[in-house]
């Protein structure tokens, strides 16, 4: 085996474990939050539980016995955090209050397809859009095309992605009325593969797609006009400036050696996304896992909550592990073992 | 010190009026309650009334007087995004200093922990938190956002305090004989002043737009009014689909108008800072 491969092996191998270190991190929080937190857990919860209207005894004993088995009351707490751990491993994120008595997974796993449609394309088409317009006002510098994009860029990064999709709900579908206000398909509909559903699928996905887009792009705007206008002083481009390198080539390089770090950020962002597209999909009351948790939040049903966190998180570290491979395919530092 | 500094700042367009922007918010949030004697929690049966001369902004479903409570919405959120700046300048500083400082086990120690907490959306684990309080005060709130928006922070230090020990003078200072803290207070803290100045006026950008996040989802303040509660209640009520549109608009060009100016503010203070970015 050669050295190069060795190094990526062992790097990999370290991301690896990074990635279980901070999934057991977060269940461990997940687990504590509850127990430090003055109050007695259990009280505490249940007496939440009688707050959101739940009048069926039935129902609150129910969920009584639920919370006993998923938090192994009595048990000393190792054993307990051992086996809220192992669950948590195999899946078993406890079984929701409200919808008892239905897993929590049970009821995430449906949700997840929805924000991940949503997220995904919203979140690299920003990427490439924002990378674009930065590095080309970086390029032009001063010109009024920079000035133009770093000004719009500055403010439109600073709207909020739901204050934004209210806007866009405002003008675009009850002013103007073009566009459905909410959902994710009209009521009446089922999920399909027919024309039918899919071009209304469409139409209800256009102004939550485009309240995360345009939000997004102009941070990533501005950030790789930062990075380009660096990379454009650094001693290499005035090296190949001097010996008479073409203008194109030498800003190839460039834009190749600025885009870099912005895929880490892309990782990042990813994460960041989820959390913000969380509140969008409660503007938009589109049914992914934000507007879940807005729901499982609403009712105080602990479990629901608690499921939804370990599944959002662990989604984003498997994130972070995808583009850090990929970033050491294509950074010849990684692969070689030595870090940027 | 002045004239290097702080005078050129004061020479650079972006930064007077991001400067001035966020200054006229500061006395709206601080005189604007004083000036505009209404109660914005007073409820009357004005309600859902469109602006007018009685009510600048026009009211909310509860009757609620929107100007009144935009004062005292930008008064909290500016509060909020204060606290969160200080809590998180103070983590950052402290685990960037000692991990570049002390290096070997603690550095690394630091480090992991950095990443744990720059890798988990911060935004989640604060709302798992303000979950489990039942009373969550403006204070708190701070706090809770305060607590992860540090990590990006104390890597720039840690690198940039790298950079500076290797540095002849700082060896100088310890062969004669500089304790840690004299080393950090004399040698290393004036060298990232201006970065720590910088990563301020975007922690209190960060806590303002947190605040928002957070209550919407209802999970803000349980007490007072800010500018996240305002638009909470206007999703609450459909204020969006119904054409309320002087419930939520306000609020929310408050926090663009806010944020905004703050990330001007650092983006001239980066220019002025900075020799490569420094217009010729």
């Amino acid at each position: 085996m050669s050295n190069s491969s060795k190094a990526f092996i062992k790097y990999i191998g370290r991301k690896l474990l990074f990635l279980v270190i901070t999934y057991i991190i977060s269940i461990t929080i997940v687990f504590i939050l509850p127990r430090v937190i003055p109050g007695n857990p259990l009280s505490q919860i249940l007496s939440g539980l009688s707050r959101t209207g739940q009048s069926n005894p039935d129902a609150i004993r129910a969920a009584e016995k639920a919370l006993m088995e998923q938090y192994g009351i009595g048990k000393p707490w190792y054993v307990q955090y051992f086996e809220f751990l192992g669950n948590a491993f195999k899946g078993d994120l406890g079984t929701s209050f409200t919808y008892y008595p239905r897993k929590a997974t049970e009821l995430i796993a449906p949700v997840i397809p929805w924000t991940l449609m949503l997220l995904l394309p919203a979140t690299i088409v920003a990427w490439f859009l924002g990378n674009t317009l930065g590095a080309f006002a970086a390029y032009k510098r001063n010109s009024w095309f920079d000035k133009g994009v770093l000004t719009t860029s500055l403010i439109i990064s600073q709207i909020p992605y739901y204050w934004l999709g209210m806007l866009l709900v405002f003008f675009f579908a009850v002013k103007l009325d073009w566009l459905p206000a909410q959902g994710a398909y009209s009521q009446g509909l089922i999920p399909s593969f027919t024309w039918e559903f899919i071009g209304d699928a469409a139409k209800h996905y256009v102004l939550p797609f485009l309240s995360i887009v345009i939000s997004a792009t102009g941070g990533w705007a501005v950030g790789t006009r930062l990075l380009v206008i660096n990379e454009l002083g650094s001693d290499y481009v005035r090296f190949a400036e001097y010996v008479g390198m073409r203008e194109k080539t030498i800003f190839n390089y460039v834009y190749r050696n600025s885009l870099l770090p912005q895929i880490t950020g892309l990782a990042l962002s990813l994460g960041g996304a989820l959390g913000g597209s969380l509140i969008t999909e409660i503007v938009f009351n589109y049914p992914g896992t934000g507007y879940l948790l807005f729901k499982a939040l609403t009712t105080l049903d602990y479990p629901l909550i608690q499921g939804t966190f370990v599944i959002l998180i662990a989604s984003i570290y498997l994130t972070n592990f995808f583009v850090d491979f990929i970033y050491a395919l294509i950074d010849p530092r990684i692969r070689l073992g030595q870090e940027a | 010190m002045f004239k290097t500094m702080i005078a050129p700042l004061f020479k650079n367009r972006k930064f007077l009026i991001g400067l001035s922007i966020f200054i006229i918010f500061i006395l709206l949030g601080l005189l604007g309650p004083i000036v505009y004697n209404v109660d914005p929690t007073e409820m009357t049966w004005d309600f859902e009334q469109a602006p007018s001369s009685t009510h600048p902004l026009g009211t909310d479903t509860y009757g609620r007087d929107v100007l009144a409570q935009l004062f005292s919405g930008i008064r909290s959120s500016l509060y909020i995004g204060l606290i969160a700046a200080v809590i998180s300048l103070v983590i950052g500083l402290l685990v960037g200093t000692f991990s570049a400082v002390k290096g070997g086990v603690v550095d690394d120690v630091l480090m992991s922990v950095t990443n744990v907490v720059l890798t988990t959306p911060s935004i989640l684990i604060a709302i798992l938190i303000a979950s489990y309080l039942k009373v969550r005060s403006v204070e708190v709130i701070g706090l809770i956002l305060g607590f992860f928006q540090w990590p990006w922070f104390a890597r720039a230090i840690r690198a940039q305090l790298m950079s500076v020990m290797s540095r002849e003078y700082v060896y100088l200072s310890k062969m004669a004989g500089y304790s840690d803290l004299k080393l950090i207070i004399e040698d290393l803290i004036p060298t990232i002043a201006t970065y720590t100045f910088m990563s301020f006026v975007l922690f209190i950008n960060g806590g303002i737009m947190g605040e928002a996040g957070l209550s919407l989802i209802g999970l803000g303040p349980t007490k007072g009014i800010s500018l996240g509660i305002m638009l909470q209640w206007s999703t609450l009520m459909d204020a969006v689909r119904r054409g309320l549109w002087w419930w939520f608009v306000p609020p929310g060009v408050a926090i663009v108008a806010i944020t905004a100016s703050l990330l001007v503010l650092s983006t001239a203070m980066d220019e002025v800072f900075n020799p490569r970015l420094r217009e010729e």
